[in-house]
């Protein structure tokens, strides 16, 4: 008979730092689901979603917000999205899943990325050590999304805000993905 | 070096991995009658043009689409960039 | 503390004074001052000695085309050599150390080479330490390696930090001069993202260094309120200290900027910034540099470039001596005389290489027209200079204005030559500029003042209008243009004594014309035969100089001699900023498993698998040798059970309705049929037939799989997918996603595995042999309702699973793996026991799958299936892969059982010599295998499969052994495999 339980621990223990003119703090307790659409089947699936969560299927490079403002649609490569929404179980995917129906393919990846929340007026100014994206609201305006590598770490750059990013990268190199964006704080400020 | 990704605009070369020659696309069938040459000819032989070259070019730290890239291998001028998945839809069409 | 060259006015703060040493002398300066300025300020003349003939040398020029004057900046392990006077800002309590004497500055002993230089001109080294053999390493080397390079490190590690950055804009402007400045207040009141980046403290270009006028007001004065006015601009960035070394593909071009270099003290911040800045366009607004003319004993200190005295007098407020004269072949010398005159410095002499009317009136000055300087006076300082027509002149500053060269050599970084224009004596810009690159004032070889303003701005205006952006009003400057005529004069001819080229490399007019008399007729031969051009200044101030003295020698034009090729950096850039953070525990990211935490507190000792960390083992006190450590995981987990964290392993979701069809192809091994909640061995090949990689593919539903990979090929499997799925057969309904991360997945392995994930899994899953056999797979929920994944494999060859759980739980269930086993003696083992099991078990791994062998060599040869298209199949039926004395994947033991093996040992057969005609196949892996006893390998030998009991040599040369060993089953523990599918 199981007795065991198992403690749930996030990528870098709820880290928050505030710093002159830039917030710097882990986003946990998130549910991440990729949302990929069969060939011929796109437009069911984006009926599904525009029922479901009030929101499109956005074009690769942009996100877009679902009714409730809760859960956020990245077009991250063509036919494939990721929802991510504030979720605090493990059982992300079958929330997504139950809601979409059979009309996708659903992957679980809560558990895959490391998410930081960098704000604040100064924000831009350190991204700049790290981010080769051209951050410039006309070129990545509020909502844009893209992924690029910054110190040879793969990273998903979310804007949500004129001076909010969502950074994703990969939860085994948490750590030195923190140390890396710490650092172009500390370099600037 | 910059691609102008068709679907993300100009990005940086350092987001993408090489591979080479866009006729990697163009897998003989397996079952014609000499198949074992056409498979050298398509693995081995390549051109090596001084000029205008279509070339493969994944984007490993971006959106993970394989692109067709027209690069000037003299100057480096890149004159057109494709999804390789819709070359080579076009390309079985016209088969 | 002397000032006693300083002049007033100029752009230094007096009320901010500031103290400095050189060589240990104490001396003052203000800020606005570099260290030149400070230096010339307190009467400093002979600041260094030359590279090669160790000859007295002062401050030449008041830039970075600096030659002379480089010296050791700060001290211990902050110092840094080679640091041009010229662009070390002052800041205080600055400590700087002449270089490259032995015994002090004044009395270098190696001064002896100038004595000696009728035997080091070019080709030297080359004509001499020739012979005798014997010579070169006892003799030639070691004296060689004493006298050359410059300056000394601190042979200390660098203790300041670097950074690089991304920088973005619509227009990039490179210099802040008069045509820089008129081009960003075009292009930023237009509305264009605009940087404007300058290599000085104080943007401005010459304007600082000029007594011009702009609408009325000094030039400097000018050139603040632009600043002021750009700064205000919310889409200009202005970065002052920031050279921009490089044009490179596309619009991107390279900058560093010297953040803290002015400053005592960096409190922890990054000293250098290496920019890579994205354009669309760029303007190279880079000015002019002025050259040397050759005549004799050109080089003392005392002599320096006309612009340079200007500037120092006009920016710097000092006098670079007491009693100056000028020598020039153009109108612009003329302007140091009357500046100089303007400021009461007393003129000595001007000398105009050009025949007819004096240009100014110059109180109290000789003025000689057509006039040559054939020699010079003042051992460690000029005192004289002798004219041609027997006049001999006491001066103590000679001011050598011998023309401006357009700074053109961003333009060509990438293909670009220059062109020669006569009636400036100088190279422009050709053609064929990089990208989106416009050139604009002096650096396009418009060298006045009004006209470069307008150029300027036209260029901007050009730029803007090919951008989409429109021009808002003009600037409407009001300036003058300051005469410029040049005749073209490079040598004196009739000089006496040696007439220097290029003073960093002490490379003479002699050397010129001897390198084309031993036939070095390219400029690149001259350049790499006499090192003219070479080291920090890159020639700047003698290049143009050096071709026009070859093309007198060979009789051609300079415009057919042509310039060597200009290449990054335009100036030095340190190693430490092209590194910027990637040094010590930063080279690389580190990914840690998801257990790591727990395994550092069980003490494991960890190597590096790529970016990963993975537990090697887990020593127990009283454990002194790694392998009492991995010897007792092994036999322990065969005995009981172990616990391995095995998330290193790529791990690919596989979705679609062609999901089973694409892996049929990806895989050499059929797929299409496997049942759902099983898992299968894939054998993926390249192309060509070699193995790609391996690893075990679950089906979890109809149109579902999850692949795993070898921890090393994870990317490039995915990348290869990809490229199927998306090149080869656009049309399947597939798609890839990268689990690895998602998943804490741990092996289970040994007899008592089952028992013990019995206590984890919840009560409604059956993990008996007959409901979850060998090669099962299922999710499922353990621990009371976790989800989780099973799967029964095996990779040390015993009853084993592999269990995998989001892995925000993977750390706890290390633990609770180890408490729910403790009744059955678990143990936690590493990579190196993993590895032992897998050479006992037979198991190819990396070391088999090396990228050179073939599922035939590797005994897999028939599950290539020859019924299906897959990639791989067709090549690798070539019948080169196919010879019957292909080597063959097998196990080797040693007849005598206490040798060790050596992994890389070739096998010959016995009584063969060990040489490369009788080599038979290498030994890949090694191993003690505590379960039998003895060090066994698995390896690749001729037609091993039909030579077991065999028994052959495994030689060794470079380690110097030669051991028997008997061909054997590569499955050295249970061959039958009824462990694994107990």
């Amino acid at each position: 008979m199981a007795k065991f339980t198992l403690q749930s621990r996030s990528a870098l223990e709820r880290y928050i730092m505030s710093f002159d003119g830039v917030t710097l703090k882990e986003v946990a307790d998130f549910g991440l689901v990729s949302i990929a659409a069969p060939i011929g089947g796109e437009k069911k699936l984006i009926q599904a979603v525009k029922k479901s969560y009030g929101c499109d299927l956005p074009a690769v490079g942009s996100s877009d917000v679902s009714k409730n403002s809760e859960l956020r649609m990245l077009g991250l490569q063509p036919g494939q999205w990721f929802a991510f929404f504030p979720h605090a179980g493990d059982d992300a995917l079958s929330s997504v899943s139950e809601k979409l129906g059979m009309g996708g393919y659903y992957t679980d990846q809560s558990d895959s990325w490391a998410v930081l929340e960098i704000s604040g007026e100064r924000a831009r100014e350190a991204l700049e050590r790290i981010c080769p994206l051209d951050l410039h609201p006309t070129a990545f305006p509020k909502g844009a999304v893209s992924r690029t590598v910054m110190e040879h770490l793969g990273v998903i750059n979310l804007r949500t805000g004129e001076d909010t990013f969502t950074l994703m990268s990969a939860r085994s190199s948490a750590q030195s993905f923190l140390h890396a964006v710490e650092t172009s704080i500390r370099n600037v400020i | 070096m910059i691609i102008n990704h068709p679907l993300l605009g100009p990005r940086d070369a350092s987001e993408f991995t090489y591979l080479g020659d866009a006729s990697l696309i163009d897998r003989p069938d397996w079952q014609t009658d000499n198949a074992q040459e056409l498979f050298h000819e398509y693995l081995y032989l390549r051109d090596n043009p001084a000029g205008e070259h279509r070339e493969l070019w994944f984007h490993e730290q971006g959106d993970r689409s394989w692109l067709v890239v027209t690069r000037s291998t003299l100057t480096h001028e890149i004159t057109k960039v494709e999804l390789a998945r819709d070359v080579a839809i076009s390309r079985r069409r016209d088969e | 503390m002397s000032t006693s060259n300083r002049l007033n006015d100029g752009l230094i703060d007096r009320s901010r004074p500031m103290s400095f040493s050189f060589n240990g002398k104490i001396m003052g300066g203000f800020e606005g001052d570099t260290l030149a300025s400070a230096l010339l300020a307190n009467d400093v003349k002979l600041v260094a000695r030359s590279f090669k003939y160790h000859r007295p040398r002062g401050v030449f020029s008041a830039g970075s085309e600096e030659p002379n004057a480089l010296v050791e900046l700060r001290t211990g392990a902050h110092q840094e050599p080679n640091t041009r006077a010229t662009v070390a800002e002052l800041f205080d309590g600055l400590e700087a150390t002449s270089q490259n004497h032995r015994g002090s500055l004044k009395y270098d002993l190696m001064a002896v080479n100038d004595w000696l230089s009728p035997f080091l001109s070019a080709g030297f080294y080359y004509k001499t330490f020739m012979w005798p053999k014997a010579f070169w390493e006892k003799l030639y080397e070691p004296a060689i390696r004493a006298s050359a390079g410059l300056g000394r490190l601190s042979m200390e590690v660098d203790p300041d930090t670097y950074d690089h950055g991304f920088l973005h804009c619509d227009i990039l402007i490179i210099g802040a001069g008069p045509a820089g400045l008129a081009a960003a207040l075009t292009a930023g009141q237009a509305g264009a993202r605009v940087i404007l980046a300058d290599e000085d403290f104080r943007p401005g270009g010459r304007l600082n260094s000029e007594t011009l006028e702009i609408n009325g007001a000094p030039g400097h004065v000018w050139a603040e309120q632009a600043l002021s006015e750009l700064n205000a601009l919310e889409n200009v960035r202005v970065l002052t200290r920031t050279s921009v070394y490089g044009a490179f593909d596309h619009g991107i071009y390279g900058a560093l900027e010297r953040k803290t270099d002015h400053l005592a003290d960096s409190s922890g911040k990054p000293r250098q910034v290496l920019w890579r800045i994205y354009s669309k366009a760029g303007i190279l607004t880079a000015g002019a540099t002025e050259r040397s003319i050759a005549f004799g004993n050109n080089d003392r200190p005392g002599i320096m470039l006309s612009g340079a005295v200007r500037a120092y007098a006009n920016r710097y407020g000092v006098a670079a001596g007491k009693r100056i004269s000028i020598v020039t072949n153009n109108d612009d010398g003329w302007r140091t005389a009357i500046d100089l005159t303007a400021k009461d410095v007393e003129i000595a002499a001007v000398i105009d290489t050009r025949e007819g009317s004096p240009k100014a009136v110059i109180p109290g000055a000789s003025i000689v027209m057509g006039g040559r300087i054939v020699d010079t006076r003042g051992r460690h300082g000029l005192t004289s200079i002798a004219l041609s027509n027997g006049q001999n002149i006491p001066t103590d500053c000679l001011a050598v204005a011998g023309g401006w060269s357009p700074n053109v050599h961003l333009t060509c970084h990438q293909r670009g030559r220059p062109v020669w224009r006569d009636d400036i004596a100088a190279f422009v810009p050709g053609e064929d500029l990089p990208v989106g690159m416009r050139v604009a004032g002096a650096a396009n070889g418009t060298m006045t003042l009004a006209a470069a303003l307008r150029d300027g701005e036209d260029k901007a205006i050009t730029v803007l209008g090919d951008l989409g952006f429109s021009a808002t009003s003009p600037l409407d400057l009001v300036a003058q243009d300051e005469p410029s005529d040049i005749e073209a004069f490079w040598h004196v001819k009739e000089s006496m004594g040696r007439c220097f080229v290029d003073l960093q490399n002490d490379v003479t007019s002699k050397d010129v014309s001897q390198s084309h008399l031993e036939g070095f007729r390219s400029v690149e031969h001259l350049k790499r035969y006499t090192t003219l051009g070479m080291a920090t200044d890159q020639g700047k101030t003698s290049n143009v100089l050096g071709l026009a003295l070859m093309a007198a020698t060979s009789g051609k034009s300079i415009e057919e001699t042509g310039t060597t090729v200009f290449r990054p950096p335009y100036s030095p850039v340190p190693i430490g900023a092209f590194a910027g953070r990637s040094r010590g525990e930063d080279f690389r990211p580190v990914r840690h498993t998801p257990s790591h935490s727990w395994a550092k507190d069980q003490g494991a000792i960890f190597v590096e698998t790529g970016m990963w960390l993975r537990a090697q083992w887990f020593p127990k006190p009283g454990e002194s040798h790694w392998r009492e450590s991995v010897d007792r995981e092994v036999t322990q987990t065969r005995n009981s059970v172990g616990v391995c964290d095995v998330t290193t392993l790529g791990k690919i979701d596989i979705q679609g309705r062609d999901a089973a069809d694409f892996l049929n192809k990806v895989y050499a091994n059929g797929f299409a049929k496997l049942p759902v909640g099983k898992v299968r061995y894939g054998l993926m090949l390249r192309e060509d037939g070699i193995v790609m990689d391996d690893g075990t593919t679950a089906r979890l539903g109809e149109n579902h799989f999850v692949m795993t990979t070898t921890t090393a090929n994870a990317v490039s499997v995915f990348r290869h997918m990809e490229f199927c799925r998306q090149c080869l057969w656009p049309d399947v309904d597939v798609h890839l996603i990268s689990a690895t991360e998602q998943w804490a997945q741990f092996a289970v392995a040994g007899p008592k595995s089952r028992a013990l994930l019995e206590k984890i899994v919840d009560a409604d899953f059956d993990l008996s042999n007959e409901a979850f056999p060998f090669m099962g797979c299922a999710e499922l929920t353990i621990c009371g309702g976790t989800p989780a994944r099973l799967f029964r494999i095996s990779f040390s060859g015993e009853l084993a699973y592999e269990i995998a759980v989001p892995t925000r739980y993977g750390n706890s269930l290390a633990e609770v793996l180890m408490q729910a086993g403790k009744e059955f003696d678990v143990v936690p083992y590493g990579v190196e026991a993993l590895g032992v099991m897998r050479v006992e078990k037979g198991h190819a791994a990396g070391n088999e799958l090396n990228g050179q062998t073939s599922a035939l060599n590797l005994g897999m040869g028939r599950m290539v299936s020859k019924k299906k298209d897959c990639i791989g199949n067709t090549l690798s039926e070539r019948d080169g892969m196919n010879r019957d004395d292909a080597v063959r994947l097998v196990g080797f033991r040693p007849v005598d059982r206490s040798a060790q093996l050596k992994a890389g040992a070739h096998f010959v057969s016995r009584g063969k010599s060990a040489i490369t005609e009788n080599d038979e196949g290498w030994m890949s892996s090694v191993a003690y295998s505590p379960s039998l006893g003895h060090s066994i390998g698995l390896g690749f030998i001729k037609r091993g499969h039909e030579r077991m009991g065999e028994i052959v040599v495994a030689a060794d040369p470079l380690r110097d052994a030669e051991t028997d060993v008997e061909i054997v089953s590569a499955h050295f523990i249970d061959p039958e495999g009824e462990r694994l599918r107990g």
